[in-house]
């Protein structure tokens, strides 16, 4: 068992750079229990001590309002780890000192950490860290946390601190004006006599005094809690009336003065022009001209890095699963095992596996925009657009990630903090056209609308935006109305990130990618190769093969009938030729003849191939449409048949809900192409135009496959961001019946006006 | 969809003549008088610094007029104008 450490601090205060630093990789990540909030843990060895390191949310205060400050309060009440470190933006001392007196009064032994003292520096800041030390009844660590400067003088502190239990703080109170402090005498006085074993008394009354409900209820299970919440109650009414303020406002106030009076103590600020390098870099970055365009064109830079340079690994591990699906095919005997491993397992895993090179790239891409500060500037820059649907500016960036796929996209609202916006942005991202439509929207547009295929698609991806708004706006008029919280953003100082740390959040998110959507898309993958490989066999209706017979046959004989044809040509010919000079065979009048007799051979086995081709797909098609999978198609088809679909299109939507690329390859495999097709296979478009699908029923199919339930990697990823199966269903049924309404609206009106006809 | 003009808010406090920190122009300073609003949204601003008699300065509007960039106790912090119509200021020079 290694020593408890907890690290606290401020968002944007260099928690995690210093976690990392102190940690290195040996980290976990997870979720604090009920709630979506990243729960990091490492260890790390100093001499012969070990420690357990927890990185605790980064809040302002302690105060149970968010659930991020909840965990930190809770974690450092009930776990009571040995050591606290407090990281502290030296370049910002007062505000980060706030959550500093907060825990102070929580009493934990503590090591405060003086964190990017470069950037003090900068500011032409200089700290007197042994006064300050003293001030705050702790050690002070100066630190660069991004050179990994003062490390180990912190881990020696660390040790100290923790080894000397008895000499575990020289306490220091934070003092509050005198009305105050009565108060917070007469209530500890109280808690004190109804419960000797508590600590923080301070901590408790201070609480109680701000009225915090955790405490309150905490306070309420004892035994003379109502005497003791009575004299509370009293309490505050005094401090009221005193100060024409809450309790709570008051005691902040008083910490404020406190920490402005610590600050001019040990911070001289020198008289050099400081020169603030952020706010000179936004005066360009979110200028109000130029703000916009360039956080257009960092988009537009994202996306092209994203896929231009995800396309090499993308080529590899595309070749690398088809060898690995001929070497398994090679060493396996012909079984249903072999084909549920290769087709199922390995085609269907692999399928996705093919994305991994984007999603990683893309998360790269975040984690740079993140640890620069950019992201700050994004919410900025978008939060009047964001606004109007009730959403958060930072919610713009998950917005625009479902451009490339869904799944991270919904991964990313974790950088909202507010529940009912996280929420509310994984509810609307589904409408976000994903990479993964656009396979079928080009194969479908390319067949029924080859003269405007571009405007169909584009059109495909605008209608998505107004669909993903207008259920913004619904929902948070309805279903998550007013839980909204006013908006105050941080704008921290600008950083160059460390390597370290993009590589460590890209593969902590990428591997969650890789673990949690890998096993539904695996069974997935297998739930669909089943209903496509049973029944075993199945009873045609016609013989196939005796066709197959009779027309090449009948192609034989034509071949036949020629060749005799050309010899009796030939032989006329010949007797006629006269000429000593050329030998027959070099003479014009062969050649002539020759040249027409392979034009027609190869006329004939090309219409040979073509009629077989065509009966092989109808064949496919006859076997696909009694397998379960067409089984499952025809129950559905009386469903989808408002919408003018077939069984084929309930077919293709069912496997789309895999992942919608599928939609491609389902019908490759309906009409008999092999699944191996790609958007522009001929074989499918000239099949789907042979279906009896109009372009008004193809309309109505591109619609449904925009709006309708996202693949199953978005459903897990749905869950597990909300955290319960309620939104998750929710999210599926309000997609399907809005597809459903869309597309039924098209087929309705447009054969009711005859449109596109 | 959006007015590309500064968004105008209804006044909600007692007192219309009251400087509001939205009414501050980029450039211009102010002192806080009193913050309006819920209590959740005051104990966070307090919390965050925003005190009484605490110097805040305008830094800028975002490209699409809202929401304002201000500066205090030496950090940056963003508000919706809609947020900033409930601090009452004094104009400091």
């Amino acid at each position: 068992m290694g020593l408890n450490i907890a690290i606290a601090g401020n968002p944007n205060c260099g928690k995690t750079t210093i976690f990392n630093a102190l940690t290195g990789a040996r980290q976990q990540v997870g979720n604090w229990p009920g709630v979506t909030v990243e729960r990091k843990s490492g260890r790390f060895k100093h001499l012969e001590h070990k420690f357990d390191v927890i990185d605790l949310p980064g809040t302002y205060s302690l105060t149970a309002f968010s659930a991020e400050e909840r965990i930190v309060q809770q974690f450092l009440l009930n776990e009571k780890p040995d050591v606290v470190i407090n990281i502290i933006d030296a370049s910002n001392l007062e505000r980060n000192l706030f959550l500093t007196t907060q825990l102070i009064e929580l009493g934990s032994p503590m090591v405060i950490v003086l964190n990017m003292m470069d950037m003090a520096d900068e500011k032409g800041l200089e700290i007197d860290i042994e006064t300050l030390a003293t001030l705050l009844g702790a050690p002070v660590v100066p630190i660069v946390g991004r050179s990994g400067e003062g490390i180990d003088v912190l881990k020696e502190k660390i040790v100290r601190v923790a080894t000397e239990l008895s000499t575990k703080s020289r306490p220091i109170n934070i003092p509050y004006q005198r009305d105050i402090e009565n108060e917070i005498e007469k209530i500890s006085n109280l808690v004190k006599q109804s419960n000797k074993n508590l600590h923080e008394i301070r901590w408790i009354a201070v609480k109680l005094l701000e009225s915090d409900e955790q405490t309150r209820d905490e306070i309420r299970a004892l035994n003379s809690g109502e005497a003791i919440l009575k004299q509370v109650g009293q309490s505050i009414d005094r401090i009221e009336r005193l100060f024409k303020d809450t309790g709570r406002a008051v005691i902040s106030h008083a910490r404020y003065g406190f920490i402005q009076g610590a600050v001019r103590e040990c911070v001289i600020e020198k008289l050099q022009d400081s020169v603030d390098y952020s706010r000179r870099i936004d005066r360009v970055i979110t200028n109000r001209w130029l703000g916009l365009p360039i956080f257009g064109l960092f988009m537009w830079l994202m996306f092209k890095i994203t896929y231009d340079l995800g396309s090499f690994p993308m080529d590899w591990i595309d070749a690398g699963v088809a060898s690995l699906m001929n070497l398994i095919s090679g060493l396996l005997p012909e079984s249903m095992f072999a084909s549920l491993v290769i087709d199922g397992a390995i085609g269907g895993v692999g399928a996705i596996a093919v994305f991994l090179p984007n999603i990683f790239i893309l998360f790269f891409i975040i984690a740079i925009l993140e640890d620069s500060g950019y992201m700050a500037r994004v919410a900025f820059i978008m939060d009047r657009v964001m606004h109007n649907i009730g959403l958060h500016g930072k919610a713009f960036i998950p917005m625009v990630m479902g451009f490339g796929c869904n799944v991270p996209a919904i991964m990313g609202t974790r950088i909202l903090e507010s529940r009912r916006d996280r929420i509310l942005t994984v509810l609307i991202n589904p409408f976000m056209s994903c990479s993964a439509r656009l396979p079928v929207y080009i194969l479908v547009a390319g067949a029924f609308f080859p003269e405007n295929a571009a405007t169909v698609i584009f059109s495909m991806y605008i209608f998505g935006i107004l669909a993903a708004i207008a259920s913004g706006k619904l929902f948070s008029k309805t279903i998550l109305k007013g839980m909204s919280k006013p908006f105050v953003l941080e704008l921290p100082p600008y950083q160059r990130p460390t390597m370290r740390s993009l590589i460590l959040h890209t593969w902590e998110r990428g591997y969650l990618f890789i673990q949690k959507m890998g096993t539904v898309i695996l069974v997935g993958s297998i739930l669909i190769w089943v209903l496509g490989y049973f029944p075993r066999n199945v009873e045609l209706d016609r013989d196939y093969s005796g066709e197959r017979k009779i027309v090449s046959q009948s192609y034989s004989q034509d071949l036949f009938k020629l060749t005799l044809n050309f010899e009796t040509s030939i032989k006329k010919d010949r007797d006629s030729y006269h000429s000593e000079m050329v030998e027959y065979p070099a003479s014009t009048g062969y050649k002539q003849l020759k040249a027409q007799y392979d034009s027609l051979k190869s006329h004939i086995s090309e219409a040979e191939a073509s009629t077989l081709f065509a009966l092989r797909q109808q064949e496919m098609g006859d076997i696909t449409e009694r397998k379960w999978i067409g089984r499952v198609g025809k129950v559905f088809e009386p469903i989808v048949a408002p919408l003018g679909f077939t069984w084929r299109e309930s077919v293709a939507l069912i496997t789309g809900f895999v992942a919608k690329e599928i939609v491609v390859s389902t019908y490759g495999v309906l009409f008999g192409v092999g699944d191996d097709v790609d958007e522009k296979s001929h074989g499918v478009i000239s099949g789907l135009r042979a279906s009896g699908m109009t372009p008004l029923v193809a309309l109505g199919f591109l619609v449904f496959t925009l709006l309708y339930t996202p693949c199953l990697a978005t459903v897990a990823a749905i869950k597990r961001e909300t955290g319960t199966w309620a939104y998750t269903f929710f999210s599926i049924a309000y997609s399907l019946v809005l597809a459903y309404g869309m597309a039924f609206g098209i087929n309705y009106f447009g054969t009711m006006f005859q449109w596109l006809s | 969809m959006f007015n590309f003009r500064k968004p105008q808010y209804r006044v909600s406090a007692e007192n219309l003549d009251d400087l509001r920190l939205s009414d501050l122009k980029p450039g211009e300073k102010g002192r806080i008088v009193e913050i309006g609003g819920s209590d959740q949204f005051r104990h966070r601003l307090i919390e965050m610094g925003l005190t009484k008699d605490i110097e805040i300065s305008v830094d800028k509007y975002a490209p699409l007029l809202d929401p304002m960039e201000l500066i205090v106790r030496g950090y940056h912090i963003s508000l919706r104008g809609i947020d900033a119509q409930k601090i009452v200021v004094t104009k400091s020079t």
